[in-house]
């Protein structure tokens, strides 16, 4: 008999993310994926000067500020068809790039291990055992077992407290919980490790961004860093030092451990590379430009149609033109009027009719790429690059294979990377590259400083009439598109495509059901009062309905509720 | 010295949820602190507020509540009440807020942190402006958090001329 599985925070006001399941016969049979929050923004920003648009657009969420504030000043500098100082780009990519790498840091550890990591399973491991188990497949320094042993007695001590705490509401002991209690120390110990290198990766967006979140230094034609070698309030050298020191400690974080413990649970979870398939249709932008004009790039961007990855699409620049044309939103199932409009025409007129699953059922509305649905996001990312020879994905990814297969004793390839663990896999193969480019881009902002170019800003200017821009940014959860129209220097139609509207997207009006929905589909449930396995493809694509709020509901009414009908 | 961490929170873009940056941005333009007072308007972190918390060996959070209580009413809220209820189930990113952040701030540094919340019940709604309920609470809470210095005893003091009041996302009133 088929049972009902809702996944959603109910009582919090402003809702955000709702998973419905139908489960039979142990696994799911139909799902559906919808924000619950309503996303007013594009109207907040009517008649405003396009030039402030950023500052307003980083407040749409908590999580992923400053993609947004990036995506916004592209879309005005498209609309001016404006060059940015090399400097600009530089800094920017710095900061795009310091941004990714605390976002999946923290997605990694402190959002997503504790679904396969069993904390409560820790008190039983070996901490000299688990030293030597990591030093096989790290030569990271922080691998002693005396390291191992602090991370068990703060867990013991919190175990011993009743008190879980962080660790309340986990699902400890469920049946797909799979690791030897040594693998669990490891990576809860690194769990802890994490929170300080998400922070060093955070400073550097801190220091370049002058805040976060909330970066404050852009603008629509460059930053407002100053640039004067000889000047304490400027960005110097001493500054540029600094930043420098903080990736060097960061980068082997991410190429060493996170990428390393990835790959162990990829390789102890194997079967999770037949789990959540999904949409295999993909779509990246090129990013990180190279030039003023953003006709080269450091990361490639295209798309790929039904899992044919040898038929790979190559995008040219950041807003191509196969992608300017090619996205359009429906709204047959979500919450707004209107029908499937190009976003420079879009629309966003509420129609709220609560949760129908055969009619409107979500405040995400369904982009559609060449009037398909899209996956992004790392994997969209990994495979893009992949197909093209990119030698930079093709270096990490098959190192990343090799690992994964050494410690499954059975070989994984590229096309193993089509499901949950895919994306898992993929998130730190991206990471381990952006690691890399931070180096590389750190040195060519210095050496362009070297050079005496100390320009970071070129004024905008409007002129009458009607002009239109897309700005992109290939952000940690994937493609991200504003959108704006401006009309005599103001705003005349602002609309965001993100990249958890493509993989959160509802079905259109043929019924073609978006990633999250179809990834869900055949997914193994063992216990439908704990859908643990619903979480991990779930949080697989790292989440964020860009509708933060953050009222503190003293409560405690904010927790999630599962409901098993 | 005492790190010490005045911080509102909330999404300007939300109505009321807007409270606590704008009660930042008053008390900075208003007060000067005492050396190692940070007065930040944080806007909508989630684990981005970790870092901050952990920063700081006392915190004073100002936010939007929501409960039954009428609009514009303020509750202060001590530590106890804050960490009550644990962390719930993470569906997406944005989960982990306050609550959390402050247990993965402690759970990783040897001391325990001060902290108190000043909450202004409101009702997060589009556009950018506070209803005027909320509005009427803002110098009440900005009693609230001297209230509360005082008794941390946390020095602070008016300003002779008052710096400009960085509320940029409230709609420019000179030009309407």
């Amino acid at each position: 008999m088929s049972k009902r599985i809702t996944i959603d925070p109910i009582s919090r006001i402003e809702g955000h993310l709702r998973i419905d399941v139908e489960v039979d016969n142990g696994a799911v049979s139909n799902a559906w994926a919808s924000c619950t929050m309503w996303r007013g923004i594009e109207n907040i920003l009517l008649g405003r000067d396009p030039r402030e648009a950023w500052l307003f657009t980083q407040r749409f969420c908590g999580v992923c500020t400053t993609v947004h504030a990036m995506a916004s000043v592209r879309s005005v500098e498209d609309a001016l068809k404006m060059e940015i100082p090399l400097n600009a780009q530089y800094i920017r990519n710095l900061i795009l790039i310091a941004h990714g790498l605390h976002d999946h840091i923290v997605h990694f550890y402190h959002l997503s291990a504790l679904d396969f990591v069993d904390v409560m399973q820790i008190p039983k491991a070996d901490p000299r055992k688990t030293a030597a188990l990591a030093e096989k497949l790290s030569p990271w320094t922080r691998n002693s077992a005396n390291e191992f042993k602090a991370a068990q007695q703060k867990v013991n001590a919190v175990a011993a407290s009743g008190q879980l705490g962080i660790f309340a509401n986990g699902y400890w002991g469920h049946p797909a919980m799979k690791l030897p209690p040594e693998v669990n120390l490891l990576a809860f110990s690194h769990y802890v490790q994490a929170l300080e290198y998400q922070r060093k990766a955070n400073q550097i967006v801190g220091m370049l961004g002058s805040k976060t979140p909330h970066v404050q230094t852009l603008q629509v034609g460059g930053v407002s860093n100053a640039i004067n070698l000889d000047n304490q309030a400027t960005l110097n050298m001493d500054k540029l030092a600094a930043i420098k020191l903080l990736f060097d400690e960061v980068i082997p974080f991410v190429q060493q451990v996170y990428l390393t413990d990835a790959c162990a649970v990829a390789a102890l979870y194997n079967d999770w590379f037949k789990i959540g398939r999904g949409v295999t249709n993909y779509l990246a932008v090129p990013d990180l430009p190279l030039d003023t004009k953003g006709t080269q790039y450091d990361l490639p961007g295209g798309y790929i149609m039904d899992g044919n990855v040898s038929g790979v699409h190559a995008f040219k620049t950041a807003a191509d033109q196969d992608f300017r044309s090619g996205v359009a939103e429906d709204v047959a199932h979500a919450y707004y009027k209107g029908g499937t409009l190009h976003p420079w025409k879009g629309e966003t007129v509420p129609d709220f009719t609560d949760f129908h699953p055969e009619g409107k059922y979500t405040w995400v509305k369904a982009p559609r790429f060449q009037g398909r649905p899209m996956q992004v996001g790392p994997l969209a990312q990994v495979l893009v690059g992949y197909a093209q020879g990119h030698a930079l994905t093709r270096k990490w990814t098959d190192y990343a294979l090799d690992q994964i297969s050494a410690v499954a004793g059975k070989k994984i390839t590229v096309n193993d990377l089509h499901s949950t663990m895919g994306r898992y896999a993929a998130r730190a193969i991206r990471t381990a590259m952006l690691g890399e480019l931070a180096q590389k881009h750190w040195q060519l902002l210095v050496e362009n400083i070297g050079k005496g170019d100390v320009t970071t800003f070129n004024p905008p200017s409007f002129t009458s009439g009607t002009v239109t821009g897309v700005g992109t940014h290939e952000a940690p959860r994937g493609t991200l598109s504003h959108w704006v129209v401006v009309d005599n220097g103001k705003i005349a139609n602002y609309q965001a495509v993100v990249p958890t509207t493509w993989n959160a997207s509802p079905r259109d009006a043929a019924g073609t059901p978006g990633p999250y929905e179809a990834s869900l589909l055949h997914t193994p449930i063992a216990d439908p009062e704990k859908p643990l396995e619903v979480l991990r493809t779930v949080h697989s694509y790292d989440p964020c309905m860009a509708c933060a709020c953050h009222t503190f509901d003293p409560s405690g009414n904010n927790i999630a509720k599962v409901k098993v009908l | 010295m005492k790190r010490i961490l005045i911080a509102g929170v909330g999404n300007v873009l939300l109505g009321d949820d807007g409270v606590g940056p704008y009660v930042a941005c008053l008390l900075a333009s208003r007060y000067d602190f005492a050396e190692g007072v940070r007065v930040e308007d944080l806007g909508t972190p989630g684990l981005d507020l970790v870092v901050h918390l952990s920063d700081a060996d006392t915190i004073l959070i100002i936010d939007c509540v929501s409960d039954d209580k009428p609009a514009g009413t303020i509750t202060t809220y001590q530590r106890a009440d804050i960490v009550k209820h644990g962390a719930s189930i993470r569906i997406d990113g944005h989960s982990p807020a306050l609550t959390e952040s402050l247990m993965i701030a402690e759970f990783t540094s040897e001391t325990p942190k001060q902290i108190a919340l000043i909450g202004i019940s409101g009702k997060p709604a589009d556009g950018v402006e506070l209803t005027p309920p909320v509005r009427s609470a803002l110098d009440p809470a900005i009693e609230a958090v001297l209230q509360q210095l005082d008794l941390w005893d946390i020095a602070y003091s008016n300003k002779k001329v008052s710096s400009p009041l960085e509320v940029w996302w409230e709609p420019v009133m000179a030009l309407l």
